[in-house]
């Protein structure tokens, strides 16, 4: 290799560095031909033959694996290099030296960009310091989580309180009287939330058909955000997109062909998702590299080949009144009234004064409040916006669940959390101690991705999802890397996934005895941390 | 866990029968405490049966604080009822100074009041009577309500009997309803007020069971009425409800049951009044029941109720003759009260009943 | 010896449950047998007890007996209890013969191993559950003249339960709801109606064995409860049933996700209007339009070196009449052609990653 100044980008500057072992080497060229990134090539070694320096110097030419430095190809650890290798000669290692982040600010002038979650999970998870430590011993009994029957639905939509409901007693028969906004039961986990674009076509559908096949073949009534770029009109003019959540975001993607559909759709979608932010990168509006804007994402988004940048904000949106009135009032007025209309915001200082805004509802339209927290994951954002903004989930939903209290509405608009849940491999836990701490469900959708094949990790593995060259064909459009997922494994790994979790999380109602979802039961929480005790208000323990 | 009763009679009863229905029950409780609630009452009591009886356990200062209170609302006393004590050697028993029943006329500005708005204002006085007295702890305030008396004592339900002079029958003292608990409580402090029967606005409610969306209960309770208070049982919880469908949303009985046990959506589903029930148990969610239970309740009608968990986790049996009907925990004490009744009419309510008894001893099983 | 008679209520005097039972053991020990107790609700009568002579047999006639009558009781026992009993009748019995001619309570019969209940009346919720056989003595049996509560049977893991549902044509099911949930073992007969049983559980006619049985059994059982005169009426075995759980194997076929992909899922998928989805998977490194790069020859600059002819791990490059080409069914695009030239006469390229 060529000697490079110490100004020039260098091998131990990014953040893996390839080990390699010319010994075990065959030179079969796999690993330079799976590696999605390029960041591997095979090159020809000159080398010196003897090692006597008494002898006449003799050369030879040898094929060997190098790494490529450079900011266009770079390794982002994935693997793929080690996968392939029958020898077990190549894999990545994480550069203990690594200072990419300076290296790339200092040579390009750009934020730096990445996907996944924030990379700087310093503090520790919140919920993995809460355990469920009130269990049924002799004061009532525990429940048998494989045996017993439980009720793991919650209500999705605006509920009235029961003085608002109408019902009129006609010969001890209680009557609905007045038409009501919709509310469906649901189970307690949205999944999803990520756009075609954002993921490839395969993943997107491999999704949407786990979701078709746990409502229709296992009864589990799991609903799907469709994230904000499109959805197929295909699926919006099957039955399936009964279990479809619309989304609308600044950036209003695919709603002219959901609108063109409406005559020639045979069901209602299960509701409307309005998302203002996203825990990942609060405040920023949604990001799809150009890289990733294939032929059909332009046509269902009606955009051309470009970065589409979503604007932070919705145009046109002067205040939160304003944000009722036009988001909710239409949104519900889309489908006349009969579907529920929710809202996803980031979650921030800021989101109890929304809540308590939004909890006066006097037109009763808003159906849901959806707070993400600050490890929740993305396609593509600036990494200063992944790792320095946002707010955790866990004291947020407390919060808005007890200002609810404190006006004696809870349940009035169903709470969803979510951002960074199942990081530790169990969305059931996770799922369950915010359904304690006043949750109606959670939402998941980095998770769902890990599910279906994505090696990234939050210890900086891949993350590359930005690039469009995802090395597991989940989150690109590229017609080679996408074609390495198996929508019918992915599908099928889901189901498995959402089956487990909905066995666990009777593993956990069972214990604390309860057959119907404990929403708000923060009784059967304890924590071993003095200040989450005391900020969520459950018991400190020791 | 506790034992619980309730007897409804034609006939005035005097509360020695509650004491006998409880006994062989015994073993199901911690002989902690006893309390009854007597309804429809005879006796000294029975020409008074409009006015509101005072029934409290107080400190000579607390009595008279109260006896203050009362006066300055215009309450004038017209009939003052004191139990004989025997204060025999060896009792189980933690008595208060004084045990107060009074009856009293009410303000003259009530003359004219509607049913509702004496209700209001009898609710009113002991929600401020029991601020009042619990300020400096020197008394306990457990009904101010027509027709209606209340005794609530800490220790051995036997002792407690005996330092009443329960045990004996006279004709001073009986009812028609009676409901009586023999353990003081449950998980909680050793409190008067966490005593079953809860009484509040003419219902009545005792509970053997634990309800472990206790914390939800209250949370949402807590803003629903200012008469619910105290949370010292979690049962408490099951006469606001009560009272809640009843009274307030003046709901059929019935949708207590679908209110604190919601069927499986499952079930819900292949009804007729699937919309109705769905829209209940979202509204109405945070007052759903879970944990094992057996609630038994007197309608201020006079009509007595009875329900159970889900799961059926906690024993009820009703039994019956054509003098009187009695709901209690077990069997054992429906037998030494009416041991020639025919055992086929008995009823074991289930899972998804409520057995409803009129005032004419008609016993009705209503099916979720 | 006469028969020793016991009351355990004196004026407002109780007897607990440890004095009734604590005279009992030394009525035993005196060398009697036959009891009469006039109970007031004291628990576990008539348990775990055996005769001084051995081979003598214990009777108790029980009037009001608390929970647990007869739990623990052993073979050699006879327990009679004219009207009803509270809870757990029978828990743990492992040989008695315990005959409630009322109802009894919730949970009648939990985890007998052995010997016989008989009821004449009704048995509450999660009776039978968790009943269970010990190979080496006979399976317990459960007889219940008119019904049980909900959840029966739950856990049942051996014996044999009754459910003749006398009396109870009006019942939309003679056994609750939901019974069986984790039976593992065991068999119930029960005549008449019965709402949901657990998956787990198969409900078959019966057989002549069976009708054997009960024939046998009716005489012992209706005896016992006073009942002779319904034989007739419940020995017509058309009107009988049995459970019992499903052998291990018979699990049901999964409908894999795939079958409902092509079964169920719209037609050609939901992007079908977009991309020609072939549904086909490609593997990390593969061959053809699969591949991620492919290498392109040219031949202004080739000296016919070979070198690449000798590189190409897939033997994908071939020479003829010093025109060289890569096979794309063998080449993956590994690059090492375009490493190995002297001369760059190779170079790769991207391959078509757009979806059309």
């Amino acid at each position: 290799m060529a000697a490079v100044g110490v100004n020039e980008l260098h091998k131990d500057d990014l953040p893996w560095v390839i080990e390699y072992d010319e010994t075990k080497c065959i030179r079969c060229g796999k690993c330079t031909a799976a590696c999605s990134f390029g960041a591997i090539k095979p090159v020809v070694e000159e080398r010196r033959k003897s090692g006597s320096i008494a002898q006449k110097p003799s050369f030879e030419k040898i094929v060997v694996i190098e790494q490529c430095v450079s900011h266009s190809n770079y390794c982002r650890g994935c693997g793929m290099c080690s996968y392939v290798c029958p020898n077990g000669a190549i894999k990545p290692v994480r550069n203990k030296d690594d200072r990419y982040s300076i290296r790339y600010r200092a040579d390009k002038g750009e934020s730096l960009k990445k996907g996944g979650r924030s990379n700087l999970n310093t503090e520790g998870r919140t919920l993995d310091k809460i355990k469920i430590g009130r269990i049924s011993q002799m004061t009532d009994p525990s429940l048998d989580a494989t045996r017993h029957t439980f009720e793991l639905r919650t209500p999705f939509g605006r509920v009235l309180s029961a003085d608002k409901l109408g019902l009129e007693n006609s010969n001890g028969k209680l009557d609905l009287t007045s038409s009501l906004p919709p509310n469906r039961w649901i189970y307690p986990v949205i999944m999803g939330d990520m756009s075609i674009g954002a993921v490839s076509w395969r993943m997107w559908e491999a999704m949407a058909i786990a979701t078709a096949y746990l409502n229709e073949v296992l009864g589990i009534p799991i609903r799907m955000c469709t994230g904000e770029g499109g959805i197929p009109v295909r699926l919006l003019k099957s039955k399936y997109v009964k279990y479809m959540i619309l989304q609308i975001a600044s950036g209003h993607f695919g709603w002219n062909r959901i609108i063109q559909a409406m005559p020639d759709m045979v069901e209602d979608p299960a509701g409307i998702l309005i998302k203002i932010g996203q825990g990942a990168k609060p405040g920023d509006g949604g990001l799809l590299m150009a890289n990733k804007v294939a032929k059909y994402v332009q046509e269902i988004r009606g955009v051309p080949k470009a970065d589409l940048l979503s604007p932070p904000t919705h145009q046109g949106l002067y205040s939160i009144e304003e944000s009722v009135q036009k988001m909710f009032l239409s949104m519900n007025a889309a489908f006349k009234f009969k579907v529920p209309v929710a809202i996803k915001v980031a979650a921030s200082v800021t989101s109890v004064a929304v809540y308590n805004n939004l909890l006066r509802d006097p037109y009763n339209i808003v159906g849901g409040f959806f707070l993400d927290g600050l490890a929740g994951g993305t396609g593509a954002a600036h990494e200063i916006s992944l790792n320095h903004t946002g707010h955790p989930i866990t004291s947020k939903l407390r919060d808005c669940y007890l200002a609810a209290v404190h006006q004696g509405r809870q349940g009035e608009i169903p709470l969803f959390a979510g951002g960074g849940l199942g990081q530790t491999g169990s969305l059931a836990a996770d799922a369950f101690k915010l359904i304690c701490l006043g949750a109606n469900g959670v939402f998941t959708g980095r998770l769902l991705l890990q599910i279906a094949g994505c090696i990234g990790n939050d210890l900086e593995k891949c993350n590359a999802c930005n690039t469009g060259l995802c090395p597991a064909g989940i989150a690109t459009q590229d017609m080679c890397l996408t074609k390495r997922l198996d929508i019918d494994k992915v599908a099928q790994n889901l189901v498995n996934y959402f089956v487990a979790t909905d066995l666990e999380l009777k593993k956990l109602m069972a214990p604390v005895g309860n057959s119907a979802l404990p929403i708000g039961r923060s009784d059967a929480l304890v924590t071993v941390d003095k200040h989450v005790a005391q900020r969520l208000d459950i018991q400190y323990v020791c | 866990m506790c034992r619980i009763g309730a007897i409804k009679s034609k006939k005035y009863l005097h509360p020695s029968v509650s004491l006998k229905l409880m006994r062989s029950q015994q073993k199901g409780h911690d002989n902690s405490g006893f309390a009854f609630v007597m309804q429809d009452l005879g006796g000294i009591f029975e020409d008074y049966k409009d006015l509101p009886t005072l029934s409290m356990a107080a400190t000579v200062e607390g009595t008279r604080r109260a006896e203050d209170i009362l006066h300055d609302l215009g309450f004038t006393r017209v009939l003052q009822w004191t139990p004989d004590v025997h204060n025999e050697k060896g009792l189980k028993i933690e008595p208060m100074p004084n045990y107060i029943f009074e009856t009293f006329k009410y303000p003259k500005s009530h003359k004219y009041a509607t049913k509702e708005e004496k209700e209001e204002l009898l609710v009113e006085t002991s929600l401020l009577l029991r601020k009042e007295l619990e300020k400096d702890n020197i008394g306990y305030v457990y009904s101010f309500w027509p027709d209606v008396l209340t005794l609530k004592e800490i220790g051995c339900p036997k002792d407690i009997g005996t330092y009443f002079g329960l045990w004996e029958e006279n004709d001073d003292l009986c009812a028609k309803v009676i409901t009586a608990q023999c353990r003081q409580n449950t998980n909680y402090d050793i409190v008067r007020y966490a005593a079953h029967p809860f009484f509040l606005d003419g219902y009545t409610v005792l509970a053997n069971g634990e309800n472990t969306f206790y914390e939800k209960n209250k949370l949402f309770q807590q803003k629903l009425h200012k008469g619910y208070i105290g949370f010292e049982s979690d049962s408490q919880c099951f006469l606001y409800t009560l009272h809640y469908i009843h009274k307030i949303l003046k709901w059929p009985l019935e949708y207590f049951k679908h209110t604190i046990t919601p069927l499986p959506f499952e079930e819900i589903e292949r009804r007729q009044d699937k919309d109705v029930l769905l829209r209940i148990k979202a509204s109405l969610g945070h007052l759903e029941i879970n944990g094992p239970n057996s609630i038994l309740a007197v309608m201020p009608d006079g009509k007595l109720l009875c329900v159970c968990d889900s799961k059926k986790l906690r024993p009820i049996v009703v039994g019956r003759d054509e003098n009187m009907v009695i709901m209690t925990s077990e069997v054992t004490g429906v037998n030494d009260l009416m041991p020639r009744r025919n055992i086929s009419q008995d009823i074991y309510p289930h899972e998804r009943e409520m057995v409803i008894v009129d005032n004419d001893l008609t016993v009705r099983r209503w099916q979720q | 010896m006469e028969t020793c008679k016991i009351k355990t209520l004196e004026n407002n005097e109780r007897m607990s449950t440890q004095q009734l039972l604590q005279t009992i053991y030394a009525k035993i020990e005196e060398g009697y047998t036959d009891f009469e107790i006039d109970a007031c609700g004291q628990h576990n009568i008539g348990g775990s007890l055996w005769a001084r002579e051995k081979g003598n047999k214990l009777t108790f006639k029980v009037t009001n007996p608390g929970q647990r009558v007869g739990s623990m009781a052993m073979a050699g026992t006879k327990i009679l209890v004219e009207g009803s009993a509270p809870a757990d009748v029978g828990w743990l019995n492992s040989g008695a013969e315990i005959v409630v001619k009322g109802d009894c309570g919730d949970t009648a019969a939990h985890c007998a191993a052995g010997g016989k209940i008989y009821v004449g009346g009704r048995v509450g919720t999660r009776s039978g559950a968790l009943m269970k056989h010990d190979p080496k003595f006979n399976p317990p049996q459960f007889w219940v003249l008119k019904n049980t509560g909900s959840f029966s049977f739950e856990f049942m893991g051996g014996g044999i339960g009754v459910i003749c549902g006398y009396g109870c044509d009006y019942m939309p099911s003679v056994m609750g709801e939901r019974s069986c949930v984790g039976m593992v073992g065991g068999v119930i007969y029960f005549r008449g109606k019965i709402a949901d049983v657990a998956p787990s559980v198969t409900v078959l006619p019966l057989d002549s064995e069976d009708m054997a049985f009960l024939d046998k059994g009716f005489d012992n059982f209706l005896k016992a409860i006073d009942k002779e005169s319904l034989k007739q009426e419940l020995t017509d075995y058309s009107q009988w049933k049995k459970i019992v759980p499903k052998p291990l194997n018979e699990r049901e076929e999964t409908f894999s996700v795939a079958d409902f992909r092509r079964t169920n899922w719209v037609e050609g998928g939901i992007f079908g209007d977009f991309i020609e989805e072939d549904f086909r998977v490609y593997p990390l490194t593969t061959t053809g339009e699969g591949r991620l790069n492919k290498p392109i020859w040219n031949k202004e600059t080739c000296i016919d070196c070979k070198i690449c002819l000798n590189n190409c791990p897939q033997k994908a490059i071939s020479e003829c009449e010093k025109i060289y080409s890569s096979d794309d069914t063998k080449c993956i695009g590994c690059g090492i052609c375009a490493a190995v030239c002297p001369r760059a006469s190779w170079t790769m390229h991207s391959n078509i990653r757009e979806i059309s």
